[in-house]
């Protein structure tokens, strides 16, 4: 055990000094983040196996005991986190080409500070690692690919958001702090506004990391709108919006039990992100973009498995409790991991293609490595939930949850989950399109332009290891529940059973079971039931086809193929559904007559399809008022004059003076 | 499609201060009856070439090279995502093969540019040399649906050509089988735009409708499309005293079974909400791109060939003229759904009034050069024009404006910021046949 606390206190030290290590070498910096995130794996590991790990410990500015600690909740995130960062730190050997260390730096800060987070075993070490993920995120958005105003403007608008959900966390830690006395993680027995003021407070300072609705900018709009790194993108998508799910989680896990309102607004917030995250998702065109979307609708599913969990407890419905429990964070571990692959694949086809347009990628994945393929089409149909990938288990388990919701007796609760359960189906819906597009566009369509395709060594290996983890992510649930089983107990409170059972000729333990039982799946069977199919699919083909087949080419009206130039465009793909969902995009066709300039004949019309995030009408609103606000306050309060300035100073003394006299 | 001022050959188009109807200025076949009803010869010289190609420029009817130009308005579109989807040229079971280039970001149609003459069969050129009974034979195959009104323009044409009286009788015949035809038509598109509103009971009476008409034609006439029924030296029709009984009485229950399949589709939400406001033209769109028939009528434009162009026998008949306002599929449903009430009215009027048949022959339309005559009709989908010359008593040139020809680019106009599932409903709703513009 003292080793594995040794593992855990060098992991950490390892993340930080790769940050000094960048300034020598950047393949250093990467390395010993690849050695710091291996390590945070093996301790986690150990954790959940053998219990409890204690690292370094020692005593605070504020005399209060801090360590390095894993306990179950913990290690499940530092699992999770440090099974992304090994596949990305790796990724960024290769890909981080840059000429200055600053993003290697940056990486290497914002790890070490999740980490570090992960570890605390006091909230105010807690706040230490919060506070620099943001400052280190800050870092590497900065070192975006995109125009400077833009990514300037990104970086800002990033660290305006991480500095407020800071101030909200600090808030929620302060209430802590004045039910307990004290630092410390512990279970707090808080008075019922204090628990629900601390509540309210991590859900939004947690939740604007996540980048949920309405928050959802701030995942987003680093990444697609600054066109931010790959390994960045990764991180900042599948880690850093992770640490707020492990706030979340951590804080819920020491405040008394949930009244069920916490829930309810747990599961509308995360019904609500998983549509929106969903229909934005759909209608990207964007590489980076689309799988940014994308993590605000996981993010939001998380906690609607997290809000069927919490009205659960209120209600005292314990087997049901437990699974959502479990769904909420087998999401979170798939979710981790296949977007980690798609990030990466992303930054691979850009790598290649140099542009950030899918329409504009033409397919141009498949000419990578044969593991970057596979990791560029297994990854999105994770997302989108396909059998028998990790996606579509955790999936599963959210609707098996949602499908419960019947149990809980105060009827607006119910409702709440009869709605929340419709947008969550909606939502998987739009983003099987969103999904089908990015692998279209990205990976199936012919080239549209040929040209070189540069193959990064490595890469490969890289992103086909994560293809293998979503399928055995998928395939191997059961088990992997069952291993988790520590992290839920930690959370919970009590002692958790997997919900893994047997059904039929199906051995036991090889399916997950909700309710007792309510439905049932075995994810071990469905690849074998694909391949039968497969099989038999394969022997009749064989069977009974002729000794003949016919190739032709596509038919286009008779006429050559492409022989417009034009193909079918990934815009074109998802128009329907801006079309269908323009009230809540706000769809609007701009036309504009080009100049005469153009060559002889009618002069086209140029056509462009917007579609506008309604939540960005109400934040560009609030930032003109902020500033109108100010500016006018500036005119009238500080307008350079002399006397105004010394009529203050006057004014300031005489209340002063009133003041010191009324005391006396 | 080009300035319908450009190469006009017709006088009354260049003559200051006349006025032709913008709704005839792609063709300027107004401007020539009305020259013609004046007693003036519209042409100026006549055709210097045989070939019907010649015939067809210098009448300035438009001219459609297949694969190359499109019967369309043009009005190009780019944009982000913007892309060309070719469709067809088997689609949705359209009469005759075609193709349509759809401009677009996805779903939504933002140019549509129809790509007829995809077949070319050479039916027109093949006329050349054939007397006009023989090539009557060729006409009325070239759009099956249409024979009735084919074969009554040609031989109007031939006849004013030939400068040839028409016996009183066929005059009457034509004008039966065109409006029985008619009737099969409208039904026809009724049930094709049921089709694909999934009206399938509807569906179901709408093709028995048909299919009686079908029957009525077949009893009338010896044939179910009426070919060869209206050529001279063809099978007589059937229009003695008790067969005009039997058909004024069939007619009669037929009309009464149109009515109450009305009642169906119009008590149907479904079905008239899918057609309303779908495929809208304006009338100033629809009489800028020279629309026709229903498509025209059911923009406001009150203008029907049996009223403005009356012959024997329609000038003698009471025909109430269908007019809708609104332009969209629907109101070019509803101008159907009257003029099929409408076509019931004229055969009881001409059944009721056959005696008058037997009267003098009738004096052919004046010809507009030297052994070139003009027929037009109202075909079901609207104006029909043919344009023959004869050469001793045998066809030397043949020009045509089919309803098809003319309502085209108005569909195209149409079609502009409908989405793909439009395309269905409107396409029916005017009525338009490759087979009219690929010959």
């Amino acid at each position: 055990m003292e080793l594995l606390g040794a593992v855990l206190t060098g992991a950490v030290v390892a993340f930080f000094l790769g940050a000094a290590l960048a300034a020598v070498d950047r393949r250093a910096a990467y390395a010993a983040a690849v050695a710091g995130s291996i390590g945070l794996v093996v301790a986690a590991v150990g954790e959940l196996v053998l219990g409890p790990v204690h690292g370094v410990a020692w005593t605070g500015p504020l005399g209060e005991p801090e360590a390095l600690t894993l306990d179950g909740l913990s290690a499940f995130f530092a699992l999770a986190a440090g099974l992304v960062w090994v596949a990305t730190s790796v990724y960024s050997v290769y890909y981080d080409d840059r000429p200055t260390p600053l993003l290697a730096l940056a990486y290497c800060v914002t790890l070490g500070s999740i980490a570090l987070l992960t570890a605390a075993s006091s909230f105010l070490l807690f706040l230490v690692g919060w506070e620099a993920m943001t400052l280190g995120s800050y870092g590497m958005i900065l070192q975006a690919a995109g125009r400077p105003p833009r990514v300037f403007s990104a970086a800002f608008v990033f660290l305006a958001f991480g500095e407020g959900s800071t101030l909200l966390v600090v808030l929620a830690v302060a209430g802590l702090h004045a039910a307990a006395g004290t630092f410390t993680i512990l279970p707090v027995a808080a008075s019922a506004d204090l628990a629900a003021f601390v509540f309210l407070a991590g859900l939004v300072g947690f939740g604007l990391k996540m980048g949920i609705v309405p928050f959802h900018l701030t995942e987003w709009l680093p990444i697609a709108h600054s066109s931010a790194p790959s390994n960045a993108s990764a991180v900042l998508s599948s880690t850093l919006t992770l640490a707020g799910v492990y706030g979340l989680f951590r804080i819920l896990s020491v405040l008394p039990a949930p009244p069920a309102w916490w829930g309810a607004v747990t599961l509308s917030i995360g019904a609500l992100s998983a549509l929106l995250g969903a229909l934005f998702a759909s209608v990207s065109e964007h590489t980076k973009g689309l799988p940014a979307y994308s993590t605000i609708e996981n993010n939001g599913l998380i906690l609607v498995a997290l809000g069927v969990a919490l009205v659960a407890r209120s209600e005292d419905l314990a087997s049901l409790y437990l699974f959502a429990l479990f769904a909420a964070f087998y999401q979170a571990l798939a979710h981790a991991v296949a977007k980690t692959a798609l990030f990466l694949s992303a930054g691979y086809v850009e790598h290649a293609t140099r542009t950030y347009d899918l329409g504009a990628v033409g397919g141009r994945a498949k000419d990578s490595a044969p593991g970057a393929v596979a990791a560029a089409l297994i990854a999105p149909l994770s997302l989108a939930a396909a059998p028998p990938l990790a996606g579509f288990v955790s999936e599963w388990m959210i609707l098996e949850a949602l499908f419960q919701s019947f149990r809980f007796s105060p009827p607006a609760i119910e409702f709440d989950g009869l709605l929340a359960g419709a947008a969550v189906a909606l939502a998987a819906g739009l983003v099987l399109v969103a999904m089908v597009k990015y692998i279209a566009f990205s990976t199936l369509w012919q080239p549209s332009s040929p040209g070189p395709a540069e193959r990064p060594r490595g890469l490969g290996t890289v992103l086909g290891a994560l293809a293998v983890a979503i399928v055995a992510l998928g395939v191997g649930a059961p088990w992997l529940l069952r291993f988790l089983t520590p992290a839920v107990s930690a959370f919970a409170r009590t002692a958790a059973v997997a919900p893994v059972s047997g059904l039929l000729s199906i051995p036991v333990g090889w399916s997950i079971v909700s309710g007792s039982p309510f439905g049932i799946l075995s994810p071990p069977a469905v690849p074998v039931g694909l391949a039968v199919g497969a099989l038999l699919a394969l022997g009749y083909y064989a069977l009974g086809r002729r000794g003949t087949s016919r190739r032709v080419d596509p038919w286009m009206a008779g006429s050559a193929p492409g022989a417009s130039g034009e193909t079918y465009s990934s815009f074109g793909y998802s128009a329907g559904v801006r079309i269908m969902f323009r009230s809540v995009l706000g769809t609007r066709e701009v036309r504009t007559r080009r100049s005469a300039l153009a060559p002889a004949g009618p002069v086209p019309y140029h056509v462009q399809l917007e579609v506008l995030d309604p939540f960005r009408v109400v934040y560009d609103a609030l930032r003109r008022f902020g500033l109108g606000t100010s500016d006018s306050l500036k005119e009238h309060l500080m307008p350079g004059i002399l006397g105004r300035y010394l009529a203050y100073l006057l004014a300031a003394m005489l209340v002063v003076i009133v003041v010191v006299a009324l005391a006396i | 499609m080009t300035a319908p001022s450009s190469g006009r050959t017709v006088r009354g188009a260049a003559r200051p201060g006349a006025r032709v109807p913008a709704y005839w200025a792609p063709d300027g076949a107004v401007a020539l009856w009305n020259d013609l009803a004046a007693g003036r010869s519209a042409v100026e010289s006549p055709p210097a070439s045989p070939f019907p190609e010649d015939v067809r420029s210098a009448w300035a009817v438009p001219r459609f090279d297949p694969r190359e130009r499109a019967v369309a308005p043009r009005q190009p579109v780019e944009g982000y995502g913007v892309f060309t989807f070719p469709y067809g040229p088997v689609s949705m079971g359209v009469p005759e093969a075609g193709r349509f280039d759809v401009r677009t970001y996805g779903e939504r149609v933002l140019e549509l540019v129809p790509r007829v003459g995809y077949k070319s069969r050479r039916i027109l050129a093949s006329l050349v040399g054939l007397t006009p009974a023989d090539a009557g034979l060729r006409v009325e195959r070239l759009a099956g649906n249409f024979a009735a009104a084919h074969v009554s323009a040609f031989l109007a044409a031939a006849e004013s050509a030939a400068g040839r009286a028409v016996p009183s009788r066929d005059a009457w015949v034509r004008a039966v089988a065109q409006e029985v035809q008619r009737i099969y038509n409208h039904v026809h598109v009724l049930a094709r735009l049921a089709e694909a509103a999934s009206q399938n009971v509807g569906l179901a009476q709408a093709h028995a409708l048909a299919e009686e008409m079908l029957r009525v034609a077949g009893a009338t006439f010896g044939h179910r499309w009426m070919f060869g029924a209206l050529l001279p030296g063809g099978p007589v029709a059937r229009l003695g005293p008790s067969d005009r009984d039997r058909l004024a009485r069939t007619l009669d229950r037929l009309s009464e079974e149109f009515e109450s399949l009305w009642e169906v589709f119009q008590g149907s939400r479904t079905f008239v909400d899918r057609i309303q406001t779908t495929g809208p033209v304006g009338r100033d769109e629809a009489e800028h791109w020279g629309a026709v028939g229903p498509t025209l009528r059911a923009t406001g434009a009150a203008w029907d060939d049996r009223l403005r162009v009356p012959v024997v026998p329609y000038d003698d008949l009471f025909l109430p003229v269908a007019v809708e306002s609104a332009g969209d599929a629907l109101a070019r449903l509803l101008v159907r759904v009257q003029e099929v009430r409408s076509s019931f009215l004229l055969l009881e009027q001409m059944l009721q009034r056959w005696p008058r048949a037997e009267e003098a022959p009738v004096d052919p339309a004046p010809p507009v050069g030297p052994h070139r005559g003009i027929g037009r009709v109202e075909s079901p989908s609207g104006d029909l024009v043919y344009d023959v010359a004869l050469r001793d008593g045998r066809v030397a040139a043949v020009g045509l404006r089919t309803a098809s020809d003319a309502n085209w680019p108005v569909f195209a106009v149409g079609m502009r910021s409908q989405v793909f599932t439009d395309f269905h409903f409107a396409w029916e709703s005017f009525g338009l046949l490759f087979a009219e513009t690929d010959r």
